[in-house]
């Protein structure tokens, strides 16, 4: 087992890979915790594929997301959520864009939960009827969604930034794209992306590494499978739209700020921390944008901007409300020039770079947290521990640097989300 | 040094040990929960004060105007600067309703100065300012700084408009506000857009010294503490000895006070908005008091609709597919439960119907003893999570200290196992359908 230590969180990472190309990721965290998870690299990007016989599929948007809510349907006629939750574990399961994960967390009943929960990981069993029974709900979920402001603004974002790229495609599909998923494309999905080099198993809290490789060892059916072949469309350097709107009942307008980064190849890792300490530095609440923007009454909270990355993808998102649209882009815009323009000055690059820090070290709290990156790290190609290492090495030029190749105007695009226009 | 009157809580059994509270003066409470399980501390300074119509905008406004800036700090960018400095510790102010209360919290989570890089005493310096931003505003004459005021009276205006934005919440306030009019509970914590103009800063910087020299004041310190250091640091602080020991004025509720009455007919609201997704809220009335209240009616709550294994969850989601989010929570303080769930408009009978229904099943004794298992083994493992989460259980000891009860999760474990088949169908007669609000478009 290769084992990973990081001196400044104080935790180890324990690393093992099974006969049948399964890779286990352990943490060991003091707590009565313990939390597994158990994810497959197939998302709501992964629409078109070659399946090991060589035929060609495209499948309707939204079905990563169906198979998950159906996994937990049993032969026996149970649902697995159900009998979890009956053992006293918190169970449940989510999809991104490019993972689909299974959990649960427990004080108790962890070893008879695991029975059940790589049970049903493991076994599909998708019927005309339970496959036509989740339609209402799922239909409800999206629908739920719709009437989320900061949902609609990040759709419309990425239908701006990119014309071709699956990221633009809804995680749940639509109503009509789910109406067409059938019990037979369950299982061809299930078939072609749910084998063990293609997943990851991460367990963090109260749990010892050796003991438990066991225990996951005695439960595991899956077998050694080829890989599938994923056909992605071909994005173009160029943005679709650089302004995007829509109307909705709220109380002020929402905007997003994304810029689109065509350079996937440099280090994620170090490209992250920079844009975290640039958040801080252009639009913290310590910075002299914010001071004067809060001073005038045009904004009310710190804006917030983050690094949004896979293997596929990369821009920068900036989030904001505000009433002053226009004063609000002209002034981003011009804080920026003009850090470009004088660079970074020392003491505040400090000063962020502690804060980014501190950030860190807090994502080591919770189980939960720690499992979630771990996992989705491990589908970027990225191990947790490096953001540390990157961390120190930081420099002011760095930072600097991506500033310059990142924020471009020509790679900009401004989502919007107003309120109704006031009729008469 | 002051006279302390050193109280331990529940040392039973040893479950409560790392929690320790000490009165610092009267109406002013120290609690220190000792953990070693998280990589952050948290400070907390919690003020509470009943919720009245003439106060409650009020009561909104003042963490606008504290979080501004204090004697050392004068403004916020140097507080922000400050905050990090300690390695990006974040303050946050914010304002929550607690039965016929209202609760203003500030409170800083930084990360344990073992991680500090520099040896920095990150706790020390943080609660100091915490301390600062709360009593130490900046003060001129006994009025708080007139510049802030105008600015954070629009920002307040901009919070309170904001109900809107999320329809889910809005739509479960609507319903507790058509239970109760404006009156305690149903005041809108934000207060209201009418009062907010005619706030001055006479006004406010009154009320505020009023508020903290009279209100109850509780101080949570969670992390890897010692509590007589923290103890020391608190009753050395030039802000704690200016304040006085004062009565503990607030409203205690529970299931002795609070007493309903049955209404005959149900009211039915509709809301109209633009959604794409009808929100239904039904309020229920508690209208009888039991013997083990506490552990019968989460056990009720849970059959109904806390957890996946419940009969909203089953019934309405699973069996009907009518609803992603279909469930029910228990307002203790208020002896209300409100079910919530977001359907397709057209299914408004449909699902109220099939809620009626679940609503009579446990009335009836329609539920298995796996359903009584499930709910008990729901409810209590959520327990033993209570010590795992930090945040999870400052908030856990606050509504202790607010409703004034003192029982340990084991005891609260054994009163939820004791809870019967026969007392579950005696408190469900006792549930009475109150209100139905449904937003729609």
């Amino acid at each position: 087992m290769q084992i990973i230590e990081n001196s400044k969180i104080k935790e180890k990472l324990y690393i093992e890979k099974l006969n049948n190309d399964l890779t286990i990721m352990i943490m060991p965290k003091k707590t009565r915790k313990k939390y597994i998870a158990w994810s497959t690299n197939y998302g709501s990007i992964d629409n078109k594929f070659y399946s090991r016989d060589g035929k060609y599929h495209e499948v309707p948007d939204g079905i990563a997301h169906y198979l998950e809510h159906k996994l937990f349907e049993q032969e026996n006629g149970r649902n697995s959520l159900d009998v979890l939750t009956s053992l006293g574990v918190d169970a449940n399961a989510y999809t991104t864009n490019d993972h689909t994960a299974y959990l649960y967390e427990c004080t108790d009943n962890f070893f008879e939960a695991l029975d059940e929960f790589m049970n049903y990981v493991q076994n599909p069993y998708f019927t005309d009827e339970n496959v036509e029974k989740e339609r209402g709900i799922i239909e409800q979920e999206i629908m739920m969604y719709d009437d989320y402001p900061e949902w609609s603004v990040y759709m419309n974002a990425m239908k701006a930034m990119y014309k071709n790229n699956e990221i633009n495609i809804d995680v749940a599909g639509t109503k009509e794209s789910i109406a067409k998923i059938t019990p037979d494309k369950l299982y061809e999905i299930y078939d072609s992306f749910y084998y063990p080099s293609n997943m990851v198993l991460v367990l963090v809290g109260d749990i010892n590494p050796k003991e438990i490789l066991e225990d996951i060892k005695n439960r595991m059916i899956l077998k050694y499978k080829n890989p599938t072949k994923r056909i992605y469309e071909e994005e173009p350097q160029e943005i679709v739209t650089k302004y995007i709107e829509k109307e909705m009942n709220i109380s002020m307008p929402i905007v997003l700020v994304g810029y689109k980064d065509n350079d996937l190849t440099s280090n994620k890792i170090k490209k992250d921390i920079a844009v975290d300490i640039l958040s801080v530095l252009l639009l913290g609440k310590s910075s002299e944008f914010f001071e004067n923007l809060y001073e005038s009454g045009k904004i009310l909270a710190e804006p917030s901007a983050n690094y949004e990355f896979s293997k596929r993808y990369a821009h920068v998102l900036i989030q904001v409300q505000t009433n002053y649209i226009e004063e609000f882009l002209k002034e981003m815009d011009t804080q920026i020039k003009n850090i470009k323009e004088n660079g970074i000055k020392l003491e505040d690059f400090e000063r962020a770079k502690k804060r980014v820090y501190g950030d860190f070290i807090k994502e080591y709290n919770d189980v939960s947290d720690i499992a979630t990156n771990l996992i989705s790290d491990y589908f970027k190609d990225i191990n947790t521990f490096e953001y540390l290492e990157e961390f120190t090495s930081m420099n002011k030029e760095y930072v600097e640097k991506v500033l310059e190749e990142v924020f471009v105007e020509n790679r900009k695009v401004v989502s919007v989300i107003k309120p109704f226009t006031k009729k008469d | 040094m002051n006279k302390l009157i050193k109280k331990l809580d529940n040392i039973k059994k040893g479950e409560f040990m790392n929690k320790i509270s000490t009165e610092l003066k009267q109406g002013i409470k120290l609690h220190c929960i000792k953990t070693d399980l998280y990589k952050t501390d948290i400070s907390c300074i919690i003020i509470t004060t009943p919720l009245k119509r003439e106060t409650v905008t009020k009561n909104a406004l003042i963490p606008f105007m504290l979080r501004r800036g204090t004697k050392k700090l004068p403004t916020q960018y140097l507080i922000n600067k400050e905050m990090e400095n300690m390695y990006g510790a974040s303050f946050n102010c914010g304002i929550d309703k607690m039965g016929d209360n209202v609760i203003l919290k500030f409170y800083i989570e930084s990360i344990n100065n073992e991680y500090s890089l520099n040896n920095e005493n990150i706790l020390k310096s943080n609660i100091e300012n915490l301390l600062d931003i709360v009593f130490d505003p900046v003060q001129n004459d006994k009025l708080l700084n007139r510049d802030f005021l105008e600015i954070e009276k629009e920002n307040l205006k901009k919070v309170i408009e904001s109900k809107i934005d999320s329809k889910d919440s809005y739509a479960f306030e609507a319903c507790i506000s058509a239970m109760y009019g404006e009156n305690g509970f149903g005041l809108y914590k934000y207060g209201y857009i009418e009062d907010v103009d005619k706030i001055t800063i006479e006004e406010i910087s009154e009320y505020y010294n009023w508020l903290i020299q009279n209100a109850k004041i509780d101080i949570f310190i969670s992390g890897h503490i010692d509590e007589k250091e923290m103890e020391n640091l608190l009753v050395r602080n030039e802000n704690i000895k200016k304040l006085r020991p004062r009565v503990e004025n607030y409203i205690l509720n529970n299931e002795s006070t609070e007493i309903k009455q049955k209404v005959e007919k149900p009211q039915e609201v509709v809301e109209k908005l633009d959604v794409t997704q009808g929100k239904l809220v039904l309020g229920l009335d508690i209208c009888s008091n039991f013997e083990n209240f506490q552990g019968i009616a989460v056990v009720y709550n849970a059959i109904l609709g806390d957890g996946a294994n419940s009969m909203m969850f089953q019934n309405v989601r699973e069996k009907a597919g009518l609803a992603y989010s279909a469930k029910s929570v228990l307002v203790k303080q208020k002896l209300n439960i409100f079910i919530r769930c977001g359907i397709q408009i057209e299914n408004y009978e449909k699902t109220l119907e099939i809620i009626k229904l679940q609503l009579e099943n446990i009335k009836n004794g329609n539920f298995s003893d796996e359903d009584m298992y499930n709910a008990k083994m729901y409810l209590i493992s959520g327990i033993k999570n209570v010590e795992e989460e930090q945040d999870t259980e400052i908030v856990y000891y606050i509504g202790q200290e607010i409703s004034k009860t003192n029982i340990s999760l084991e005891e609260y474990i054994e009163k939820i196992q004791k809870v019967t088949r026969k007392e579950v169908i005696d408190f469900a007669s006792s549930v009475n359908l109150n209100t139905i609000y449904f937003l729609r478009n």
